[in-house]
């Protein structure tokens, strides 16, 4: 599956061909219409999702608020990854805002994989890691309220 | 003529006029008579003082939002199902003043509301609501607390119950085992035939309202008369509620995608609420004078589909119509058994003739069955 | 002669929703918009027989405002002055906040499931808390300090969201003298603060828990009382060792107006104290 789709530009970009391409044949193809919700914050996690076309919502809801969306996910953007990190429960919902297709790949074969395949293991959770830093920059941001007028 | 009073869990027959007699003996005892009459084109529950008051002739139509009076060639007292008035205003007041405050220089006295609560007379008692009632005495008086207003009514109340001979389209309570015979302590039950009353003796009370009544002990051929009367109501029961498998498929479906589809008719207009017999919610207003000098607390019925009825400090917890809904439905079916020992739910079909868009929660649950998380 | 219905025993007559009268001793402002309100009831037999547990609340009424359900933050050895910390939010507390020392309120109480006190003895207690969430469960460290010998390895992590907001600032060091480990944080510092900065839960990362002994007491705003108890989870702390305490819209306190229904559960009685264990599958439903 070596095309070179839009989505193929982001979160895979950096993975050797041959890792890249492992990755993706151990993924299923899982489709949403808009509004749609993928998961529930609470619900085990099992899968890691890769947006393969349109937008994802990473939601939490506050009591008598409502939900916030936290991020936004499209195509190429990964998330739900506390599927491989322990105690493996989604720390938030996500829903489709657009329709979307999603790539997804359970927790525990990617698991599998890292113990079978240490270099799978090692670039996969490099580019988790750069991910996670991106987001946590951008948190700390979104906390300063930039934006706030007083 | 049988002399004296049928003792307790005797059957006897009166001729239909001498139930007058009955209510003139209660009257007589102290009781204040509560019963059918109409009004405004529907049955409702008022203070009656004869049978003159009763809907004689008069019978029903119900369905999913709609109710229809109309005339009928039987002459029969009770030929009718539930109106939209249940025995609950009666035990648990809409309204009921707490208690009231003087207050002077920052420190005030309180004075608790003086209770006139007359000794009622249920005329005319249906299956479901006994139910209801034996319901609400869990509710009310069943646990660590004990509400006092409702239990100083209750203790006086006399029940004259009556068999249901006719089921309208709405009424479920057959699938419930709430009826539509007449289960639980009720101190007369009656079963209306066209020339007579077949009268169940329920208690010593009971047995003295009949006192001079010319009834007659009920032979074989009454009692299996009044049998097919009941038999023939259940037959006419078409709706059903299962439950078997309450209150495990709420609580596993509280995310199924047919909320948002029964939220999209539902009004939140709590209808269902007031109308149904077992929901006992109820919010306090206080009130004062101008002068701040005098304060006034008082208790009101309330419902789960207000939506400050979840209101917390910067919100309300429950703001879509869609979390009302369910939190109301999941009550009744669920929660309550686990908080109660019954489902809140007696089967009396109110909440569905009442509702103005026609929900009805038998077909609700079905619909949650279908593809439910096992 | 006797109807077919008969009262269930125990016949009891007094109303439950009728206050008593109390008397406001002392106000001590704690935080910004936060006061602690000390009341004594005002008839002896009532203030001699009161007591409560830690967790525990009182409904508070102002009589033509209403009534507000407020936990007592007081040391429940000492029940004769009940301590009462309020955040001025609505209407009945904005009253409140007007009345003087000397003016009487009506009081209603003590009401609801305390933390569990006997099963933590002999073990590790993680008391998380934010924001006024501290408010009930400074008793739980006061019978702490009381008997610490009763119990093991005792911490507090508490935060609020700017130093302005800490409660009882000025009693925790005699917490940490008394071998309490006091972890504080704000979600947002200014330039005099030098303490830790971040969410509660991310306290959990500064300590060391032995799940097999732990037990967690938990009390702040919904969604960080999630996030606890994910970090309990992650470490291995059992769902049956995790409580925490709920708020929702409370009329009556005695499991009659409906109101503060989550689920079965009826917080006024079976909670406020919860074990996470018996309310998991509804905690954290959306709306719910």
């Amino acid at each position: 599956m070596a095309e070179q789709t839009p989505w193929y530009s982001s979160f895979l970009a950096n993975f050797s061909p041959r890792v890249r391409e492992k990755l993706l044949s151990a993924a299923q193809q899982f489709e949403y219409k808009a509004g749609q919700d993928l998961f529930h914050e609470g619900d085990p996690s099992l899968y890691l999702f890769i947006v393969k076309t349109g937008h994802v919502a990473v939601e939490l809801h506050v009591p008598s608020k409502g939900r916030r969306t936290i991020l936004t996910a499209s195509a190429g953007d990964v998330f739900g990854w506390s599927a491989l990190v322990e105690p493996r429960i989604e720390t938030a919902s996500a829903r489709a805002v657009e329709d979307a297709t999603v790539y997804a790949t359970k927790g525990g074969e990617l698991m599998d994989l890292c113990r079978e395949d240490p270099q799978l293991g090692f670039e996969l959770y490099r580019a988790l890691a750069e991910v996670i830093m991106a987001r946590l920059i951008a948190s700390r941001l979104q906390l300063l309220d930039v934006f706030a007028v007083a | 003529m049988a002399a004296g009073l049928p003792r307790v869990s005797a059957s006897v027959v009166v001729p239909k006029a001498s139930l007058q007699k009955v209510f003139d003996n209660l009257r007589a005892s102290g009781f204040t008579l509560v019963g059918p009459t109409v009004r405004e084109g529907t049955v409702v529950l008022e203070e009656i003082a004869g049978l003159e008051d009763l809907p004689l002739g008069w019978t029903d139509t119900q369905e999913p939002g709609s109710y229809r009076l109309q005339r009928t060639r039987q002459p029969e007292y009770f030929g009718f199902a539930v109106g939209p008035h249940s025995w609950k205003s009666f035990l648990h007041p809409p309204r009921l003043k707490l208690f009231s405050v003087e207050k002077n220089n920052g420190d005030w006295t309180l004075r608790a509301a003086e209770e006139h609560a007359p000794a009622y007379a249920f005329i005319g008692v249906r299956a479901c609501d006994l139910h209801a009632i034996e319901v609400q005495d869990r509710v009310f008086m069943g646990g660590e607390f004990r509400d006092p207003h409702y239990a100083r009514r209750r203790e006086q109340i006399f029940v004259l119950a009556v068999n249901c001979g006719k089921a309208s389209a709405t009424c479920f309570c057959a699938s419930l085992k709430t009826g539509p015979k007449v289960r639980g302590a009720f101190d007369l039950a009656l079963t209306e035939l066209p020339e007579v009353f077949v009268i169940e003796v329920g208690s010593e009370v009971g047995s003295e309202a009949l006192r001079d009544t010319s009834w007659e002990s009920a032979t074989a051929f009454d009692l299996g008369r009044a049998a097919q009367a009941v038999q023939r109501a259940e037959r006419q029961i078409e709706r059903q509620l299962r439950t078997d498998d309450l209150p495990k498929v709420l609580y596993d479906n509280l995310d199924h995608p047919h909320w948002d589809q029964v939220a999209a008719r539902c009004l939140s207009c709590a209808n269902c609420t007031q109308v149904c017999p077992t929901c006992f919610c109820t919010t306090v207003e206080d009130a004062s004078n101008l002068k701040g000098t005098a304060a006034e607390r008082t208790r009101v019925w309330d419902s789960c589909f207000v939506l400050d009825f979840s209101h917390v400090h910067g919100g309300n917890m429950r703001p879509s119509i869609r979390a009302r809904y369910r939190q109301w439905l999941t009550h009744k079916l669920a929660s309550w058994l686990d908080q109660f020992g019954t489902l809140g739910c007696v089967g009396c079909g109110r909440c569905i003739t009442w509702c103005p868009v026609g929900i009805d929660l038998t077909e609700e649950m079905e619909a949650l069955r279908e593809k439910a998380t096992p | 002669m006797s109807l077919a219905f008969s009262m269930p025993e125990p016949r009891m007559v007094h109303d439950p929703m009728l206050p008593e009268r109390a008397v406001i001793e002392a106000i001590k402002p704690e935080a910004y918009g936060i006061s602690t309100f000390f009341l004594r009831l005002a008839d002896p037999a009532e203030a001699a027989a009161y007591a409560f547990l830690p967790g525990q609340f009182n409904m508070l009424y102002l009589p033509g405002a209403g009534e507000i359900a407020i936990s007592v933050s007081s040391d429940p050895g000492e029940p004769r002055l009940l301590g009462h910390t309020v955040r001025y939010a609505g209407n009945v507390t904005r009253t409140l906040g007007r009345l003087k020392v000397g003016h009487g309120v009506g009081l209603r109480g003590p009401f609801g499931n305390p933390w569990p006190m006997g099963e933590a003895a002999g073990k590790d207690l993680v008391i998380v808390a934010g924001g006024i969430g501290l408010a009930p469960l400074r008793p739980v460290i006061l019978s702490v300090l009381r008997r610490r010998d009763a119990y093991g390895r005792v911490v507090l992590l508490y935060g609020a969201r700017t130093p302005a907001d800490l409660l009882y600032t000025d009693e925790f060091a005699r917490w940490q003298e008394g071998n309490i480990d006091v972890h504080v944080t704000v979600d947002l510092g200014d330039e005099r603060w030098k303490g830790l900065v971040g969410v509660v839960p991310q306290l959990f990362y500064r300590i060391r828990v032995d799940p097999k002994r732990t037990l967690i007491m938990t009390c702040g705003p919904e969604i960080m009382m999630r996030f606890v108890i994910y970090e309990a989870l992650a470490r291995r702390i059992a769902k049956e060792s995790i409580y925490l305490s709920m708020e929702r819209n409370m009329k009556c306190a005695v499991g009659f107006c409906g109101h503060c229904q989550f689920g079965p559960t009826f917080i006024c009685k079976q909670g406020p104290v919860l074990k996470y264990s018996s309310i998991e599958p509804f905690f954290g439903k959306e709306d719910f």
